[in-house]
């Protein structure tokens, strides 16, 4: 009897235990390796700032505190960095967002052959990014390329496109709205689809015009998703490389050279992996302090009015 | 076989509380309906049978042994939902075979991959084709064995859950509400096939249901439940002549029972007329009483012969009979009737000329009356009365 | 914004009532047959700026070097030169380093499929303490730069002997093409009525056989989302594969492609229809499932 009650606990133990570690054994797998190959290579470079560690001796750094800060800071690098990383997200979160939220409209509504200029629309978002480098940098040439014989014939003049001070910036910006509108075309149309045929309907009735419709009836509704693809836009263009690495290097005279490309140039031409680092943390903190108003933002036009 | 014994079981969610100290004993081979309206906590309670949902406090207990904590797997019993939860990408044939193929599965077999292949080739082992075949015969599947899930009709896909349900020869069987999406007249159809099968598997059934009809025509024994507690526990008959307090008589029965009230003087129907008209009534003490009396119960008169004398306000025909809604001359009747709206019914028979408006009286026999304390809602013992 | 609306409405209502309907009706038609002429108009020149890229890259790989080099290229591709095409195609080693990126995005894939469904799994059917917490990592990978955990990934990549290693690569890849598999699959297992899944229970089916021979098969169109997502974020990977791949016959084609900026050996033609080869299966795949796609970032987005 005894011995019956003693394996009857073990066993609602044992059953307890199974139930409540169920979760956990799913999601370990996917945390570790998760943890292996992104969560701790992030927070070790987050403590690789703090060191003075070099790309000769990468394991033989020692703890500085905030001197690579001190010295970044203090440094015209990092604040031409910086300008050029608001520069650069600007245009491309305003660039993709007004020429995005344009496609979408323009295939909202079902016409012949809708699906194909559909598919052409989002392209950019197709190709992949070394070979939109390519082809950009073709295009962008400045002796052969197709953009200068258009400019040219249009009287406006050729240009060094990627090697220009002045139009370095927004050549490289408008080549990665070339790449991410679909992405915005894509987010909005699907919101764009799900606004009620009734709701629609009504306005037509109602007799308001085309603009004045969608400021009140189209546009509120798709705002959320305009929203966060803006912050998905924000966060994404903070982190991206190669299209600009590839087009120009960070030049000329780094004038793109955002953050991220900065952290590239510092350590792997300047060997200063502590100092990198820095850049990295820096860009990482503005793409969180984005994503937290964003959140609270979200949250207080949902739970409010 | 084992019999269900509830303890205290309760059940809350956050702070909702679903179900409230349930104490009840189920038989072996019974086939018990939980009958309630929505809300009542019966489909909480199925689920806490089957161990899909946990139990918060008390003991629930198969054959004596507590199983609070058994695994969903452990307690081999079938459960037929009402969605039917049928496997959606898996044909009529795998879906009925899958607690077989479950059944004969090592436990290296489930790995991923293995499985799928395992599944397969248990699919075509003799026993189990064999054996599906057969109960497809049985429930008229045979045709549809290829098909999938989709191409089936309400009333097919409810037989592949049925057929699923019994491949495997369990216990228990669970059924939550399985013929509450089908049309009227293929539920009266497979009301009758599912008290079949129970006779033919001689198991135990759970039944849960807010149909009336369906717990009076298919169940051995009825629990009524209401804000999760238990209202009367007994047969459909004890269940429809006796309910153990007004709830019961109003949630059973089509119309529902009569409650009517009687009172002193101006308030409601006399005593005193209706200890004098009505021979052999044994009228209780107290004031606040309600008198329970069932529609078909009632003697209709169209003239004032009968001791309740009433205004008909509402005149049903069935064709096979007639209902008549009627509210009683007394001046609490219109005001204070439990539910003001509704009024009282009785069955008439089919060629008995009645219009709305007239004045009529009701007479009825001793031995169909149930009391009711108004105040607590509880029947009066008729011992006491 | 309310008044010029009230303005616009009193304006329609009125024209009917002039006594002239059927002008109004005209003038209408008319209106609209502009708006629709000028949503062409619109169309038509997004489908040229979007479009143009890749149709130049096309145009570029069919032209001749001659008119290359003299920037007197053709306006419309030669295709009777897709013949020659090939050839030059033949003096650069894009077969092999197709192969690597097929290699490497294929890992890619199925890693992030059979880690992402485990994950997703387990944030769509339980819930348990941390699940918030796990829920907003896979989100923050969105924010994390790829160039911010190069250095120690490089450095943990030497001591664990991973350097030049295709399936090195195919662990570094998969870190950034997990999360979305992962919000992906879980959008979809949400949509799975929890029944099925009791039922399973009921039957003697044990979780892991539950997800992978129920869940799995019924949500196979948003798999299919996942793994084309996945496949071709190993496919298009360059800044891994460029960091951990030096030696050539390791290099993916992004990383083939992208040596030949700034240099001046390999013709433009061959470059570009190089770069188009690696281009189509990206396109093919990326339209078929671009839905899916969107849902899956948009909610782990939103989840997160």
């Amino acid at each position: 009897m005894s011995h019956a009650l003693a394996t009857g606990a073990a066993s609602t133990r044992r059953r307890r235990i199974a139930r409540f570690s169920a979760p956990y054994l799913f999601v370990a797998v996917p945390l570790v390796y998760m943890t292996v190959v992104v969560f701790y290579p992030a927070a070790r470079e987050v403590w690789l700032s703090f060191t003075n560690t070099k790309l000769s001796r990468p394991n033989g750094g020692h703890f500085v505190g905030t001197d690579n800060y001190a010295r970044i800071f203090g440094s015209d690098l990092l604040w031409t960095s910086l300008l050029t990383t608001v520069l650069y997200v600007l245009g491309v979160v305003a660039g993709c967002l007004v020429l995005g939220t344009l496609a979408a409209l323009a295939v909202d509504r079902p016409f012949r052959g809708r699906a194909l200029v559909r598919g052409v629309l989002a392209f950019g978002w197709a190709v992949p990014g070394v070979a939109t480098a390519l082809a950009w940098s073709w295009i962008f040439n400045s002796q052969t390329g197709v953009l200068n014989r258009i400019t040219g014939a249009l009287g406006l003049g050729t240009h060094d496109w990627l090697s220009n001070q002045e139009l370095a910036l927004p050549s490289v910006i408008a080549a990665t709205v070339w790449q991410y509108t679909p992405f915005v075309m894509l987010v909005v149309l699907a919101a764009l689809q799900s606004v009620p045929p009734e709701v629609r309907e009504a306005s037509h009735v109602d007799g308001a015009d085309a603009l004045s419709r969608f400021r009140a009836v189209t546009l509120p509704h798709i705002l959320p998703a305009i929203r966060l693809v803006a912050l998905l836009l924000v966060v994404w263009s903070m982190r991206l490389f190669e299209i600009i690495y590839l087009l120009t290097g960070g030049g000329p005279l780094n004038r793109t050279s955002t953050l991220v490309v900065s952290l590239e140039l510092q350590a792997f031409e300047n060997y200063d992996l502590g100092g990198a680092a820095t850049y990295g943390v820096v860009g990482l903190v503005i793409s969180l302090a984005v994503t937290v108003v964003y959140f609270v933002v979200e949250r207080r036009s949902t739970h409010g009015v | 076989m084992p019999s269900i014994t509830f303890e205290n079981v309760s059940k809350s969610f956050r702070d909702t509380q679903v179900i409230t100290s349930f104490d009840a004993q189920i038989e072996d081979g019974e086939f018990v309906v939980l009958l309630g309206p929505s809300g009542c906590g019966k489909s909480t309670l199925l689920r806490m049978i089957a161990g899909l949902t946990d139990i918060t406090s008390g003991t629930m207990r198969f054959d004596g042994e507590v199983v609070n904590e058994w695994e969903v797997a452990e307690r081999r019993l079938a459960f037929v939902f009402q969605s039917y939860a049928l496997y959606p990408h898996m044909t009529v044939r795998a879906n009925i075979a899958f607690p077989l193929v479950m059944a004969a599965f090592k436990r290296w077999y489930h790995v991923p991959v293995v499985n799928s292949i395992a599944r397969r080739t248990l699919m075509r082992s003799p026993e189990i084709s064999e054996r599906t075949a057969r109960i497809a015969t049985a429930l008229e599947l045979d045709q549809l064995l290829d098909r999938r899930p989709v191409q089936l009709s309400g009333g097919q896909r409810q037989r592949v859950a049925l057929a699923r349900a019994l491949v495997r020869d369990p216990a228990i069987y669970l059924l939550d509400e399985p013929l509450s999406n089908l049309d009227a007249k293929l539920r009266t159809q497979m009301r009758a096939q599912i008290t079949g099968l129970h006779r033919e598997v001689g198991r135990t059934f759970v039944y849960v249901t807010h149909d009336q009809v369906e717990a009076m025509t298919m169940a051995t024994r009825i629990i009524v439940m209401d804000h999760g507690a238990i209202q009367q526990i007994g047969t459909p008959d004890e269940i429809y002549r006796s309910p153990a307090n007004t709830f019961v008589a109003r949630f059973v029965g089509a119309p529902p029972m009569n409650l009517l009230p009687i009172g002193d003087e101006a308030s409601g129907v006399r005593r005193a007329d209706l200890a004098t008209h009505v021979p052999g009534l044994a009228l209780p003490d107290g004031d606040d009483l309600l008198l329970g009396i069932r529609p078909e119960k009632l003697r209709f008169h169209d003239d004032a012969s009968g001791p309740l004398s009433a205004t008909v306000v509402a005149v049903e025909r069935l064709g096979s009979e007639t209902l008549v809604g009627f509210h009683l001359d007394t001046a609490e009747d219109r005001p204070r009737t439990l539910a003001p709206e509704t009024p009282h019914y009785a069955k008439v028979p089919a060629d008995q000329p009645v219009t709305v408006g007239e004045s009529c009286s009701l007479s009825f026999a001793a031995a169909d009356v149930v009391w009711f304390d108004r105040e607590t809602t509880r029947r009066l013992d008729p011992a006491l009365v | 914004m309310a008044s010029s609306t009230e303005v616009i409405v009193s304006e329609d209502v009125a024209a009917p009532s002039t006594g002239a309907p059927a002008a109004a009706r005209g003038s209408r038609r008319g209106r609209s047959r502009l708006k629709l002429a000028s949503r062409y108009v619109v169309v038509l020149v997004m489908m040229g700026l979007a479009g143009f890229p890749v149709y130049w890259m096309l145009n570029t790989a069919l032209a001749t070097n001659a008119e290359l080099y003299a920037g007197t290229q053709s306006w419309w591709p030669h295709f009777e030169d897709l013949g020659s095409l090939f050839h030059q195609l033949g003096r650069v080693p894009l077969w092999r380093w197709l192969g690597n990126s097929a290699f490497i995005a294929m890992g890619t894939t199925v890693l992030s499929l059979v880690l992402g469904s485990l994950a997703g799994y387990a944030l769509s059917r339980f819930r348990f303490r941390g699940k918030g917490p796990i829920g907003f990592l896979l989100f923050i990978t969105q924010v994390l730069p790829e160039a911010l955990i190069l250095v120690p990934l490089y450095a943990l990549f030497i001591s664990l002997g991973l350097l030049n290693n295709l399936w090195g690569l195919v662990l570094a890849d998969a870190g950034f093409s997990l999360p979305v598999a992962t919000f992906i699959l879980k959008t979809a297992m949400d949509r799975i009525p929890h029944e099925i899944e009791e039922s399973a229970q009921l039957d003697g089916c044990p979780r892991i056989s539950a997800l992978t021979m129920i869940i799995l098969p019924i949500i196979a169109p948003s798999i299919a989302a996942a793994a084309v997502l996945s496949f071709f974020a190993g496919w298009n990977e360059y800044l891994y594969a460029n960091t951990f791949l030096s030696d050539q016959g390791h290099w993916p084609a992004s990383v083939g492609l992208a040596s030949f900026i700034g240099q001046n050996e390999t013709p433009m033609s061959a470059i570009m229809g190089s770069a188009l080869v690696f281009t189509i299966p990206a396109i093919v795949f990326f339209l078929l499932v671009q839905r899916k796609i969107v849902a899956g970032l948009t909610v782990g987005a939103v989840k997160g």
